[in-house]
Formats: structure tokens, C-alpha cells, sequence
């Protein structure tokens, strides 16, 4: 049945498929049973950057080579060879697809929910199809709700008196950190900072006039510990913590130096501190390389022992511990 | 209930520790940690023993994600822990401390991802092995006590489940699971048929 | 002409255990092959076993497979040990390389035995 100037039904239909496709609000990949990319619909174009002629007919892996040996390989290879579909959910995977909201302004990858689900094809062999949702609104979402639960849990999270973080909330964020660190491949590094012969200064000045102390040192070391990711924290009567995330030894080593000489320069008078007559501290620093990553009681061992060893060494100094070896810095 | 012998059921229990195996190895290339799962037993039994198996009071909340698969036979498959284990589970896998008492929705996907990569790695590897046709849907939450999901299928009360129990082992938490398998009759006698076609063609005995 | 040789096959499920004394048989049906369900029950049998070839099981309850190879590697330092797992993650391969030893991925496929079997051979 054809009419000048009007289409087959099937071409119709296929016309009118065509166009939904082009219209959805999520990307639609599909590929063949070599993973070769037979359908690359508008929106993987407008938000990838790459149009579908450079896409149709191209193996899969070699657009994206890093995928084959994660989930999404591993899915793929389900879809076509045992007939199940499989969900990669957006906190498992982390943005696996280059996909933007602006791919010329490209940015942050946007937050991803991906389905890969086997399809039949009359006259050809199982084909999969890729769909793609933009789910960066309902991630930042989600996250503000839990940022907003958190502040509401503040009040069981600050030490009292200095204002920065207790120690139940070292306790949590040092797992947290760990795992992170684990997750990224990253160093993350520990300061287990110690107030030199604070209890004679306690005795001598007065518990206030001690207080007023730590509430100093603990304002000068958040100063000093600015990065986002960083995490000072009151970890007991006059010993602090702080978690600093992806720092190597090196780095470390030289912001407790710094750390150890700005406490040195506040210049607080202490009569009974022995040498230096003022108010100093020890830091004791371990440091978790990827190779060899340990849990979190070993680090908080590792940095106490490289702080004793500061201690014993003569005060006023920083100390690191690293997969075992001691070295030692001199304050 | 049909009963297997000792070797049918040695031959299932092997089965599914190889596909739990095959799990626990995609979820350690996610949390790039030493993850290890098995399935120490399994068990047949009906649905009010199942129910009462997965959880000592009556109120307590499960948190499952089923799939269902057809082809070669036909199942609801159920992946399951208690609401508490989830919370846990979901806290190692995601790596971010969970601040509320329920799974968020975003954590309710990861949950059902964990729960997708388990079940299609069990039945994958029975299909593989008995070398069957089948095609599964995609993973749905549900979380209830536990009599409401073994029903959440719809399918009849004189049906049975093959209960999976699962150790789940990430940075030395060690957490029990479960995997359900709800099978009519036929089902069940496919099952049995299956194992010894297995048996005979790998053993040369069945 | 290959010579026999003697095969200790440690694995907790009994059908696996006969699936793989299948599959050796079918290549080499005079060979000797000897079972042990545990890694306790193997570290007992090779006190008067000498083996060639020993298949450890990694996930077997008691001391489990790593544990079991551990040792095998002092007690039978000529005999070619390989693992059987189905969870192959980068922990495993570093166990595995750390001890000198191979792995297979479960399930093992005849075409597997076959190859590993040839190996030996050279």
C-alpha cells in the first residue's frame, strides 16, 4: 500500500521508533553480539560528546577500554551470553560512562543508575541494550539530607571544650577514611599529637588556665588542618588526632613539622616544661600505603608508638612510623 | 517435598558455593577488598518454616531482593537478610557510614545491585553447569517481615523452598544471609533430574 | 610412554572430588588417585602419600585450602600443587603467587585438567 509522499507502515513505524528514541530522557546503547555499538541514541551523543557516526559499528571496548575488566564488562558478557540482566546502581559504581550535563563544558562526570538487559533480535543473535539515567539531581539530593542528619547529630560528635571533633567521631571517621583510602588506592596518613608535660602545667596554672590552653592549641591546630578531607579531633584529656587523607609519609612529615613549630612559636608560657619553657608538643605520625593497608587499631598503634618514641627522644618533636621502620625527625 | 539423596545433595551444595564464589569475586573488584562468601548449608522446606527460619520474632523487618527466572524451569529467587544485617552489609560495600536506620533510596539501589550480582551468579552457574536456557528480570526491593516477602511472589502456599544459607565475609565482619528459591512441584522434580543428567555426564555415575 | 603418577585431590564436596578423579582418569586411567576431604585429613595422607600432583579446594571449613597449601609446600616440595576456587580476586592470586603455587577457576572443566595434566608432562 503506498501513497505519493507517505511512508510503508513498517518504515513508518520504524521512523516513529526512531524518534522516541531520539526523544528519550535516558541513553540507550545497544550492542551486537561481537559488542560491536549498533544504536547510539541522542542523548548518548549530546552528553558523551561523541556523535553516533564515530560510535555505530566501533567495538565497545575499544571506546571503552577501562570497562571490560568492571562491572559493566562483566555485564555485558551476562546480558549476551546468559540471558540476565543486571543493575549498576550509582553508590556501587561510581560514574562509570564520560558523561556530562554540558559535554562541550565537560566538569564532573554526571551521577549514573545503568541497566544492561539481554534483547532478542528476529534473524540475528542476542543483542544487549545499555540504558543510562542522569540521576545527579536525586544523588545531591540525598546527600544533602544526610549532610543535614549529620549536623543534627553534631552535638554527639564536638568535644565540649575545644569545639572540634570528639573521639567517637574520630572513631567513625577513621573507618570511613580507611575504607575510602582502600577504595581510591590512595595513602592516608595519622597525627597522634601530645601536649608536652601538660598535667605539671594543669598543677601549676590551674585546671582553667588549662582549658584555655587546649582550647589554644586545638584553635591554632585547625587552622593549621584546613583541607576538606582533613579531620582534627580531641582524641583524649590532652592528646589529639587528626586523619589526614591521601598524604604519603612525606607530606605528613612536613605539616607536623610545621604543626610542632607554630605550637612552639604561640609562645605559652609553661615554668615547668623542662628546656623550652613553653608549651610544645609531640606528634607522632604513621602512614597506610596502598600495598600493604592495615586496619585501623594498627594505625592508631603505629602512630602511638612512633609518639612515645617522641616522647622518650627529648620532647618538643615529631616522630614518624612507617610499615614498621621508625625514623626519626628532630623538632 | 522431594528428597535428594546424599550425592544430589553434595552436587547442589557444590553448585552454589561456585556461584557464590563467582560473587563474591565481582564484589571484591568493587570495594577492592578480600571479599568471601559460601554457603556452608541448604535446606527444603515450606513456607512457614522458611519464614520462621529467617526470623525469631514475628515483627522483625527483612530486607530481600528478589528476581525471577524463567526458561528451563521457573523460580523466584530471593536474596535476603535481616534489616539490621542489610544496613550493615550495605555500610561495607558502600563505604559510607549509614546515618539513618533504614536504607535511603540510593542505598536501597546498591542493595539491590548486591542482591543481582548474588542471584544471577547462583543461577548462572547452576544454568551454565546444567547447561539450561534461561532469562531473568530485574532485581526489586522489598523490605517486611519475612513471612510478607516469601509471599511477595503471589505464587500458591503448597509450593517449597530451597533455602541457601549464606556466609558473608568483608573486613573480618562476618554476616549471615539467605537465598530462597521458591519451586512448584515440577520445578523441584526438574531440579532432581537436572543433578543426576550432571552427575552421569561428569562422573560417568550418577 | 608417560609414567604413572600418583594424585591427591583434597576437597570438601565429594562430587567434586569425583568429577575431578573423572576427568583425571579419562587422560590417564593408570594413574593413582587419592582424596582427602579436609586439609587435616591431606597433611595426614601425605606422611605416607608421595604425590605428584596435589588439587587443594580453597574453601573448605577446618583450615581451610590457603592454610593447607601453606604446608603442603614444606611437606612435598617436589609435587606440583594447585588451588581450586571459584572466587578469583587479587587476594587470591597474591596467596597463590606468594607461595609459588598455580590456581584453576572453579568449576573445573575438563579441557582445564587436560591442559594442567600436559604441563606436567614437559
Amino acid at each position: 500500500m503506498t501513497e505519493t509522499g507517505s511512508m510503508q507502515p513498517d518504515a513508518q513505524r520504524l521512523s516513529l521508533l526512531e524518534s522516541v528514541l531520539s526523544a528519550a530522557n535516558l541513553g540507550a546503547i545497544v550492542l551486537d553480539s561481537e559488542r560491536r555499538i549498533v544504536l547510539w541514541n541522542r542523548w548518548m551523543e549530546r552528553h558523551s560528546g561523541c556523535p553516533a557516526s564515530a560510535a555505530l559499528g566501533v567495538d565497545f571496548f575499544t571506546l571503552y577500554p577501562d570497562l571490560l575488566q568492571q562491572r559493566v564488562g562483566t555485564a555485558i558478557g551476562q546480558a549476551l551470553r546468559d540471558n540476565f540482566p543486571s543493575l549498576l546502581s550509582q553508590t556501587l559504581n561510581k560514574a562509570p560512562f564520560a558523561l556530562y550535563a554540558n559535554a562541550a563544558l565537560r566538569g564532573e562526570r554526571m551521577q549514573q543508575a545503568v541497566a544492561i538487559t539481554p534483547v532478542d533480535v528476529a534473524g540475528a543473535t542476542r543483542h544487549c541494550l545499555i540504558q543510562i539515567n542522569d540521576v545527579s539531581n536525586a544523588v545531591g539530593r540525598e546527600k544533602l539530607l544526610r549532610d543535614q542528619t549529620l549536623v543534627l547529630r553534631t552535638e554527639t560528635f564536638l568535644d565540649g571544650l575545644t569545639g572540634v571533633a570528639n573521639r567517637r567521631h574520630f572513631d567513625v571517621a577513621m573507618e570511613k577514611e580507611l575504607r575510602r583510602a582502600k577504595r581510591i588506592d590512595s595513602a592516608l596518613s595519622l597525627l597522634m599529637i601530645d601536649i608536652d608535660s601538660f598535667k605539671s602545667y594543669n598543677d601549676h596554672y590551674g585546671h582553667q588556665q588549662g582549658d584555655a590552653c587546649l582550647i589554644k592549641v586545638a584553635a591554632t591546630l585547625a587552622e593549621m588542618l584546613q583541607r576538606p578531607g582533613d579531620l582534627l579531633a580531641r582524641y583524649g584529656g590532652e592528646e589529639f588526632a587528626a586523619i589526614l587523607p591521601e598524604t604519603d609519609a612525606a607530606h605528613a612529615l612536613q605539616l607536623a613539622e610545621a604543626i610542632r613549630a607554630r605550637i612552639c612559636g604561640l609562645d605559652i608560657s609553661h615554668a615547668r616544661a623542662g628546656a623550652t619553657k613553653h608549651i610544645t608538643v609531640c606528634i607522632g605520625i604513621a602512614t597506610m600505603n596502598i600495598p600493604n593497608p592495615v586496619d585501623s587499631d594498627a594505625l592508631i598503634g603505629a602512630a602511638d608508638r612512633a609518639l612515645y618514641l617522641a616522647k622518650h627522644a627529648g620532647r618538643n618533636r615529631v616522630m614518624a612510623q612507617s610499615q614498621g621502620k621508625a625514623r626519626q625527625e628532630i623538632g | 517435598m522431594i528428597p535428594l539423596t546424599e550425592l544430589e545433595h553434595d552436587a547442589l551444595v557444590e553448585i552454589f558455593n561456585i556461584g557464590v564464589g563467582h560473587a563474591a569475586a565481582s564484589m571484591s573488584a568493587i570495594v577492592n577488598e578480600e571479599v568471601k562468601m559460601s554457603v556452608p548449608s541448604i535446606s527444603f522446606l515450606n513456607r512457614a518454616s522458611a519464614a520462621k527460619l529467617l526470623s525469631n520474632k514475628d515483627d522483625e523487618r527483612i530486607c530481600g531482593v528478589s528476581q525471577h527466572y524463567e526458561g528451563a524451569f521457573n523460580t523466584e529467587a530471593m536474596l535476603m537478610f535481616p534489616e539490621n544485617k542489610s544496613l550493615e552489609i550495605v555500610r561495607l560495600m558502600v563505604g559510607e557510614s549509614v546515618p539513618l536506620q533504614e536504607l535511603t533510596e540510593m542505598e536501597q539501589e546498591a542493595m539491590s545491585e548486591i542482591g543481582n550480582i548474588i542471584l544471577n551468579s547462583c543461577v548462572g552457574t547452576l544454568a551454565n553447569i546444567f547447561q539450561l536456557e534461561l532469562h531473568g528480570s530485574l532485581p526489586l526491593y522489598h523490605v517486611g517481615t519475612s513471612a510478607e516477602i516469601l509471599s511477595a511472589s503471589g505464587s500458591p502456599d503448597d509450593t517449597t523452598v530451597l533455602m541457601l544459607h549464606i556466609d558473608f565475609l568483608l573486613e573480618k565482619q562476618q554476616i549471615r544471609g539467605y537465598v530462597a528459591f521458591i519451586l512448584d512441584l515440577n520445578s523441584l522434580q526438574d531440579l532432581k533430574h537436572q543433578i543426576n543428567r550432571y552427575l552421569l555426564r561428569s562422573t560417568g555415575s550418577a | 610412554m608417560d609414567s604413572k603418577k600418583t594424585v591427591l585431590v583434597i576437597d570438601d564436596s565429594r562430587v567434586s572430588r569425583m568429577i575431578t578423579r573423572h576427568y583425571i582418569a579419562n587422560q590417564h586411567p593408570d594413574w593413582i588417585i587419592e582424596e582427602a576431604a579436609t586439609g587435616e585429613e591431606a597433611l595426614e595422607r601425605v606422611k605416607t602419600l608421595s604425590a605428584h600432583l596435589i588439587l587443594v579446594d580453597v574453601n573448605m571449613p577446618g583450615m581451610g585450602g590457603i592454610a593447607a597449601a601453606e604446608q603442603l609446600c614444606k611437606l612435598c616440595p617436589h609435587a606440583h600443587i594447585s588451588l581450586l576456587t571459584a572466587n578469583v580476586q587479587s587476594a587470591t592470586r597474591k596467596q597463590a603467587a606468594d607461595l609459588g603455587i598455580g590456581f584453576m577457576e572453579k568449576p573445573v572443566s575438563e579441557e582445564h585438567i587436560h591442559q594442567l595434566l600436559a604441563s606436567l608432562e614437559k
